[in-house]
């Protein structure tokens, strides 16, 4: 059982796990020689993956990490060649419907020194059925990789929704996130990055979106090992009706990170005075040689900005869309797939015009 | 290119280091002066170690104290012995409650005429420029010396307008029904263990009421100091501004350090009345093994002001977080803070605002130091309740750590729960720009006082707000702690 204050989670029990019979790896040509994608459940090599520190892993806590590791039902393993680089995305897409109910995703991904990949994640449910989401992704970025992950998620109000994302990189390695948070009732994901070794980096964007009754705990995670490294989080979200989100940056320097720098910012629309935003921005810090910097800041949508639009003829409801588009535009123009942005664009408009 | 340069300087300056004798000393070697000046011990009377309900009787009837406060310590005794000890914060598994003494009387009846203080006590006073201050034009001077106030004093003028100014203990028995209806209603004993603690043992401490429309113009002031080693100090504050007026209340510790570890549990209850305006100042040095767990929070009704001023220095482990809780439509409150944590020291500090009502503003502006191994923590929260529309606030941490060995933590929690806010919060973490020093060392200046002038720079949006001797004071302080640090 399991219960989680911020987000009104009491004596929470995971629900009976199905299997995930549907395919979700999509490809749409051949992977060039060098790269091994496969299913989860087919092939771990863990001896490629020997710096794991596992005792150092917190996610959204134990009990959903090791859920995953013991029951998951899907996801995959990519192990990516030295010297490899794919320009096209790599689309893992979740559907989860009335055969399908639940998502045990376990993801390892590997890319060997100098390897660059963008994997992107679509989870989503299809009708209005309870759906169960519980992910963990791991990756491992060798020397001057890179690696983006995308991950979408568009599951219904009924749904639950829990994902763990953890990666480790090493001497100019990069991982970029790039998280867009738009569904379940109850959400929690957890982004944590070490970045291990000498000029390791680690970018996160984030945008959220809650209306209805949904609530949303995020949580991204910076720690500072390496000298030199870099890491930048970047969140924008929107709240209506009766939503409530909790944000929770932490950028940790631990000792040696010398020379580093960080920075978080979060920015949050409030659009209905039922709303709740609690935001939670840690700095932590032992060594003296850094920048760490974050900023949050909180308001309503200026009444100027609302005055101009609507004196172009908008009505009011067409120009707070129109402003909280354009708030989320930047980050969604990330997302190097044309299909899903406007899978994505029509799913936000759909929502604030309903409201 | 620009940061290469600065791997050779860092290079050049550990060669250099290598051949001169290097001043790099720890605080704990350095003689603290007048700071660290303490008495020979006489007591009238001293409590058995450890709290049982027949000591809190025994404290209570030796005060002569009402049955009802009697009742209370009993009441905050159970409370306090049902509750854990915190765990989410510093580590307290070093403070041993049993083994402290909870109340020391010194050898000294009430004095009104500084002639009339013992020799002993006054010379401490003296070296703390303590009586100079009181003789220049300052209102009144509540020091408090172990656990009871010794001196008191208050101009005439202020006695015609009806302002009180006295211990609690007396306005306890004069100023009964006052006493009685605020006295730990803002800090309830149940707050946690340490409130409850104080509930059961408070002793001495300050009281201050000024009437409706009384413009207070000079700063009261009280200096608090423990002596006895062991003890613990529990003293009260209570401050009630009536409509309409202004009051600035200062409030400054120093103590000698000892080998027992000692505890101080203060409350400091402020009521602002409609249109009023609190100023509450506090400088806090406790000596480097005190556990300072102290509880002051501030309501402030409409349109009313409070204003926090608050230095943190020594002490082993401190848990302080003033708050303030706006109640009234308008009410605006403002806390600028400094803390430096130095060898061996945890300061956990921070403040805590609550927007209760529409239209209240809140401004937090908090810095903080962190050398030699000390641990630096702020934690904070803000939070807007569901009808506090309109609320404006804007907080703004930054810490500077002087080394590697230190920690610096910054952790704010924000919790909205409207949407016709205006949020903004910012904090930032660093050291002192090689640039600046280089700059500042081109000028001709040393790099040991490039160094303390950046420092020194960096707490002037505190020192400003003090009054002048104690800004002189606040500046010495830094100059002590960081002398060893740079060389």
């Amino acid at each position: 059982m399991i219960t989680w204050k911020r987000i009104r989670l009491d004596n929470f029990l995971f629900p009976k796990i199905y299997d995930y019979k549907k395919e979700f790896i999509r490809l749409e040509e051949e992977l060039p020689l060098g790269i091994r994608l496969d299913k989860i459940y087919d092939t771990i090599d863990r001896t490629k993956i020997n710096w794991l520190s596992t005792n150092e892993i917190n996610g959204l806590g134990k009990e959903f990490i090791s859920f995953v590791n013991e029951f998951y039902n899907s996801g995959i393993s990519l192990y990516l060649q030295k010297d490899i680089k794919i320009n096209k995305p790599l689309v893992i897409e979740f559907n989860m419907d009335k055969e399908n109910p639940t998502v045990i995703d376990k993801n390892i991904i590997v890319a060997e020194p100098n390897s660059e990949a963008t994997i992107i994640f679509h989870y989503s449910t299809d009708d209005d059925i309870e759906a169960f989401h519980n992910g963990f992704t791991e990756i491992h970025a060798k020397e001057n990789s890179t690696i983006t992950i995308i991950k979408v998620q568009r599951v219904n109000s009924l749904s639950h929704n829990f994902d763990t994302n953890i990666a480790y990189v090493k001497g100019e390695g990069k991982v970029n996130w790039i998280s867009v948070e738009l569904g379940s009732h109850i959400s929690g994901s957890d982004y944590t990055t070490f970045l291990e070794e000498e000029a390791s980096e680690s970018n996160l964007s984030s945008i959220y979106l809650g209306d209805g009754n949904r609530k949303m705990d995020l949580s991204y995670s910076m720690i500072h090992k390496g000298p030199r490294s870099i890491s930048n989080i970047e969140t924008r979200g929107a709240l209506m009706d009766n939503s409530k989100k909790v944000f929770r940056g932490n950028l940790d320097f631990k000792k040696g990170a010398r020379l580093s720098k960080g920075a978080e910012e979060e920015y949050v629309l409030l659009l209905d005075p039922t709303v709740k935003s609690d935001s939670i921005p840690a700095l932590l810090c032992e060594e003296d040689d850094v920048q760490g910097e974050h900023a949050a800041s909180a308001g309503q949508i200026s009444e100027s900005q609302l005055f101009y639009l609507m004196s172009r003829g908008l009505s009011e409801r067409e120009a707070k869309k129109l402003i909280i588009e354009g708030a989320f535009r930047p980050i969604i123009d990330r997302i190097p797939l044309e299909g899903l942005k406007q899978i994505i664009d029509s799913e936000i408009e759909r929502r604030l015009m309903n409201a | 290119m620009m940061r290469d340069m600065k791997i050779l300087n860092q290079d050049f300056l550990i060669y250099r280091g290598e051949g001169m004798e290097r001043k790099k000393t720890y605080i704990e070697d350095v003689d603290r002066g007048i700071y660290d000046v303490k008495n020979e011990l006489s007591y009238k009377y001293k409590a058995d170690k450890g709290l049982t309900p027949d000591i809190v009787r025994e404290i209570s009837r030796e005060k002569n104290e009402p049955n009802w406060m009697t009742d209370f310590r009993l009441k905050s005794l159970e409370i306090y012995n049902s509750k854990p000890i915190p765990t989410w914060g510093p580590d307290l598994s070093e403070l041993n409650i049993e083994e402290i003494i909870t109340y020391i009387r010194p050898d000294t009846e009430m004095k009104h005429s500084w002639d009339d203080v013992p020799e002993d006590i006054k010379n401490t006073f003296e070296l703390l420029g303590l009586p100079q201050a009181e003789r220049e034009s300052l209102a009144g001077v509540g020091a408090q010396y172990d656990s009871e106030v010794v001196y008191h004093n208050i101009r005439k003028e202020l006695v015609d307008q009806g302002v009180v100014y006295m211990d609690m203990e007396t306005a306890l028995i004069e100023y009964e029904d006052i006493v009685r209806e605020y006295f730990m209603t803002l800090v309830p004993p149940s707050d946690h263990k340490f409130a409850a603690l104080h509930g059961a043992v408070w002793s001495g401490g300050s009281f201050v009421y000024v009437p409706e429309g009384v413009d207070v113009d000079i700063p009261l002031q009280s200096y608090f100091r423990l002596n006895a080693p062991g003890a613990g100090q529990f003293e009260h504050t209570l401050i009630i501004v009536e409509k309409g007026s202004r009051l600035h209340f200062i409030e400054g510790c120093s103590a000698p350090k000892y080998k027992v570890n000692n505890l101080h549990a203060g409350c400091v209850e402020l009521f602002v009345k409609e249109n009023a305006s609190l100023r509450y100042s506090t400088i806090e040095n406790w000596s480097k093994n005190m556990f300072n767990l102290n509880t002051k929070r501030a309501v402030v009704d409409k349109n009313g002001t409070i204003e926090w001023v608050s230095g943190s220095f020594g002490s082993k482990v401190s848990m302080l977080y003033p708050m303030s809780i706006l109640r009234g439509e308008g009410a605006r409150s403002e806390f600028t803070g400094i803390t430096f944590a130095s060898k061996g020291q945890h300061l956990d500090t921070g403040t805590k605002v609550v927007h209760a009502a529409p239209y209240t503003t809140s401004t937090v502006n908090s810095k903080s130091i962190s050398k030699d191994g000390g641990y630096a923590f702020y934690r904070g929260l803000l939070k807007v309740a569901p009808k506090a529309y309109g609320c404006k606030s804007t907080v703004s941490c930054e810490s500077l750590m002087l080394d590697n060995e230190s920690i610096s933590d910054t952790l704010p929690i924000i919790e909205l729960n409207n949407d016709n806010i205006d949020i903004g919060h910012e904090a930032k973490i660093g050291r002192i720009s090689d640039e600046a020093i280089f700059y500042l060392m081109s000028r001709g200046i040393s790099e040991e006082e490039a160094k303390a002038m950046i420092v020194r720079g960096f707490v002037e949006p505190i020192t400003k707000e003090l009054p002048l001797e104690y800004a002189v004071e606040l500046n010495n302080l830094i100059n002590i702690e960081l002398e060893g640090t740079i060389g």
